[in-house]
């Protein structure tokens, strides 16, 4: 039995029109807007510049007052001061104050929250860990580079272990390994049972978090659904294995063209994302202790994030968050990718199918904060690429879905 | 409150930090300290400390008046600079933001005034010590008599020349003088020129006569061994070449079974005089009477025929200790705060309507017009009466059209020149605790919590991320 949970986030016939001095209707910003996001899930909200993305988060955070339609969060207004303290934010740029250090701009915002001064200061400490910048934290942040700020921003975002984090193009400005932090950020919270809206013009970043995503432009919403529904080819399959010899390959084809009566189209070597093998570098720096000024190795994600009260929606959710409540690893070890049972499976019968080759690939990947690969990593596999392929290669006919989780590698 | 006191402390770390207060803190500090070096007043040691005690009051008044202004600019600079974002978003309410500003704005204007004030209180014992003497122990003990301290003054009670008057008019009426009046005469306003007649003849002491003051309500300390001053400006006519008059003087009244004192003094003529009178010349009722006489009673002098005048735009009282300077003078700092507390809050109202150079420009405005309210009051009178033939004109339309404006703000915007109290403070008499709750009352109570919470409605209605100019 599922439980039905309010919406953190409802928005009915929204519309957003910015007028000039004399009152005249200038740009109509947002459309119509019809969203609703739930407890628990990481929303995406996609669409290139000018398209709404910002001003629809300014609404939700009633920076900006619709011109018409209705915005509940968490069922109220958002100009309730209540639900805001259920809120974190991360605005597109870190509008941080230039004369305050790290370590106070957080107690700031914690004094905000009228959190006491000791988990203030535990608060800050841990998550200035977790953005690798506890070694700057006495620095003003007027001296901060962009990316650094940006880490910054986030830490403040968290500051109140929200509810719901909003984050506005989270990897604006930042290097690799801060964008690939905060992805690691964004779903080990996802994991932890927040609620994130993410807005992102990055669309490999939406792709990469995101459960479900809608696209606006010119301010009205053209798409929403799903990633892996969005995505998903149907009339292609894609089998990833170890390298196989010449032979191998042939009876597969032989294999593929005598079951499915057609021809692979394609064979070849897939490469490694460059995100992955820049990781690599940078970890392989680390690993020699080379200087920086800049930000480090971000930690893991604190404890006091605990998971959100109203995450769960139903006992799979729950099982889920109640596994990763308590995970205590670094952030790039939590990032490892979910691998689905049955996918595994299928993996196995594929492997023996084609002679039982080596598998260490398609193990999860190591705790990469703490141990450098030794070569550069293969992209996590889409191991739900086609269901209906691997069921039919098992002998299972049952054509059912596949588990949600996989598209999330 | 935490919130609130959150705002506050980042705004106190901002003023601190970006230098703007410390700016302000070094101009304080440098016309304060270097004030005694530049000015000597009259070459006395009291006019050194008065004019020091002026100038540097107002400098300090001035300055922290600028910086509240200029403090102001933390809020819109938040708007444009998008800080307000990240603070807006979290639970605070918009009027505690605000509130929050103001009460930061607050703090440091107090410590600043404090510190100035404290500066100043070390200069004035510095001067005290270092001023070249022309009369050492007399310099000091006026000093301390009448400045480094604070009096209450008890002007002379005027007899009724209202009876006088009335008789006069009955004469005249009589003797037919009003016969040939035109229709406009006025009777009331006849006897009011009477009565003044009477009073303009009270004030003047021809040679050789005498003249009884009465005083009344010296609540004072009558004990012997202490002294009530009497301070009197008297204008001299046909006075002698050296321009000094001779007079003499008795206090006490022999009817009040109190001791009489006598005194002959030479004073110069058209200046303030202060003589000391022994306390215990003052009755039971509290009542002291004062006895003039226009002679020279100095032997061997000649008796000179000059005629003396009281007049009325030179009050002659009798002043009397209430009080302690150190205390006087944070009754002064309360009211010099009083008004700060209405220009952050008025500063505050501008930056969250306008950009801040507008909203500068405005408080500033605000400020002149409060600083002058009388004097725009008295021009805006004349200059309507002048104007009030010819409405159908353009400049009596503007005119017009301006005064009912200026009529508008006049309803919000107090009479900072009511609550200056420097003058007061420095020529050592006492800024009253009932002057200083009705500072309050006015300036802060009504006032300030008005614009603030004109402040925190208009900023509770504005939409932050929207872009203004």
């Amino acid at each position: 039995m599922v439980e039905q949970q309010l919406p953190v986030v409802q928005t009915a016939g929204l519309c957003k029109v910015f007028r000039d001095f004399w009152r005249r209707p200038r740009v109509e910003a947002v459309k119509d807007l019809n969203l609703e996001i739930r407890p628990g899930e990481v929303f995406g909200l996609l669409g290139p510049n000018g398209s709404g993305k910002t001003t629809t988060i300014k609404m939700l955070l009633g920076l900006l007052y619709p011109t018409r339609g209705r915005i509940s969060l968490f069922g109220k207004s958002p100009s309730d001061v209540s639900v805001k303290a259920r809120i974190g934010f991360l605005p597109e740029e870190s509008y941080l104050y230039r004369f305050l250090v790290a370590h106070e701009t957080l107690d700031y915002y914690g004094r905000l929250f009228r959190l006491p001064a000791r988990v203030r200061k535990e608060r800050a400490d841990r998550l200035l860990d977790m953005v690798g910048l506890r070694h700057e934290a006495k620095r003003p942040i007027g001296e901060y580079s962009k990316g650094m700020a940006r880490r910054i921003g986030l830490a403040q975002a968290l500051m109140n272990d929200p509810e719901f984090l909003i984050l506005d193009e989270p990897t604006s400005g930042l290097d690799p390994i801060g964008a690939r932090q905060i992805k690691d950020v964004i779903r080990a919270l996802g994991r932890k049972g927040k609620t994130i809206l993410l807005s992102s013009h990055m669309l490999a970043d939406v792709e990469d978090v995101c459960d479900r995503v809608t696209i606006l432009y010119g301010g009205q919403q053209r798409a929403i659904g799903e990633v892996g529904d969005l995505l998903r080819q149907r009339d292609v399959t894609q089998i990833t294995a170890p390298s196989l010899s010449p032979e191998t390959l042939d009876e597969v084809k032989k294999l593929v063209s005598r079951l499915d009566k057609r021809d692979i189209l394609e064979v070849s070597h897939p490469r490694v994302k460059l995100e992955d093998f820049f990781m690599k570098i940078v970890e392989e720096a680390q690993a020699a202790n080379i200087k920086t000024s800049g930000a480090r190795q971000g930690g893991a994600v604190p404890e006091f994030l605990e998971k959100a009260t109203a995450a769960t929606t139903d006992q799979v959710i729950e099982g889920l968050v109640e596994a990763s409540a308590h995970n205590t690893e670094p952030v790039a070890a939590i990032a490892q990718p979910i691998i689905d049972p049955k996918a595994e499976a299928a993996k196995n019968v594929l492997n023996n199918l084609l002679g039982g080759g080596d598998t260490e690939e398609e193990s999860p990947k190591k705790d990469v904060s703490q141990e450098a690969p030794k070569e550069p990593v293969a992209p996590a596999p889409k191991v739900a690429a086609d269901q209906s392929v691997l069921d039919a290669l098992m002998g299972d006919d049952d054509g059912k879905p596949p588990a949600e989780s996989s598209d999330k590698s | 409150m935490s919130k609130i006191w959150a705002i506050a402390r980042l705004m106190i770390a901002e003023g601190l930090r970006m230098k703007i207060a410390l700016v302000f803190l070094v101009l304080i500090a440098a016309v304060v300290v270097g004030l005694p070096f530049s000015i000597s007043g009259d070459s006395s040691l009291t006019g050194a400390v008065k004019s020091f005690m002026s100038y540097g009051l107002s400098a300090t008044s001035l300055l922290l008046a600028m910086l509240t202004i200029f403090m102001s600019r933390s809020l819109s600079d938040e708007i444009v600079s998008q800080q307000i974002f990240l603070t807006v978003t979290k639970p605070i309410a918009r009027w505690q933001f605000v509130l929050g500003k103001w009460v930061g704005m607050m703090v440091l204007n107090f410590a600043f005034l404090g510190a100035s004030a404290l500066t100043i209180y070390g200069m004035v014992h510095y001067i005290k010590a270092t001023h070249p003497p022309s009369d050492k122990r007399y310099d000091a003990k006026e000093l301390e008599n009448e400045v480094l301290v604070a009096r209450h003054a008890t002007p002379v009670t005027l007899p009724d020349f209202s009876e006088d008057a009335e008789l006069e008019f009955e004469h005249n009426v009589e003797q037919g003088r009003y016969a040939n009046a035109p229709d406009t005469f006025d009777a009331k306003r006849e006897k009011e020129t009477l009565r003044i007649k009477h009073e303009m003849k009270w004030r003047v002491v021809g040679p050789g006569n005498g003249r009884v003051f009465e005083f009344e309500k010296i609540l004072c300390d009558r004990s012997p061994g202490t002294f009530v001053q009497l301070r009197y400006k008297a204008e001299v006519t046909g006075y002698p070449p050296d321009e000094i008059f001779r007079a003499y003087w008795e206090f006490g009244d022999p009817y009040k079974n109190v001791p009489v004192y006598t005194t002959k003094t030479r004073h110069i003529v058209a200046r303030f005089h202060t003589i000391r009178i022994p306390a215990d010349a003052i009755a039971d009722d509290n009542t002291l009477q004062v006895r003039f006489f226009n002679q020279n009673r100095f032997e061997g002098e000649q008796q000179w025929g000059n005629v003396m005048e009281f007049r009325s735009s030179d009050p002659l009282e009798i002043l009397f200790t209430v009080g302690s300077f150190e205390w006087n003078f944070v009754r002064l700092l309360c009211l010099m705060m009083f008004k700060l507390m209405f220009l952050g809050a008025v500063a505050l109202l501008c930056t969250t309507v306008f950009s801040f150079p507008v909203a500068c420009l405005a408080s500033f405005t605000v400020y002149v017009i409060a600083g002058m309210r009388s004097f725009i009051t008295e021009s805006m009178e004349l200059a309507s009466n002048d104007f009030s033939g010819i409405f159908g004109s353009v400049s009596g339309f503007f005119l017009q059209s301006f005064t009912h404006f200026y009529n508008l703000l006049h309803w919000i915007i107090p009479d900072f020149g009511r609550y200056d109290a420097v003058e007061q403070f420095v020529s050592g008499r006492s800024v009253g605790l009932a002057w200083v709750l009705q500072g309050f009352g006015d300036l802060v109570l009504i006032k300030t919590v008005i614009v603030l919470g004109l402040a925190m409605l208009l900023f509770h209605r504005r939409e932050v991320a929207e872009v203004s100019f």
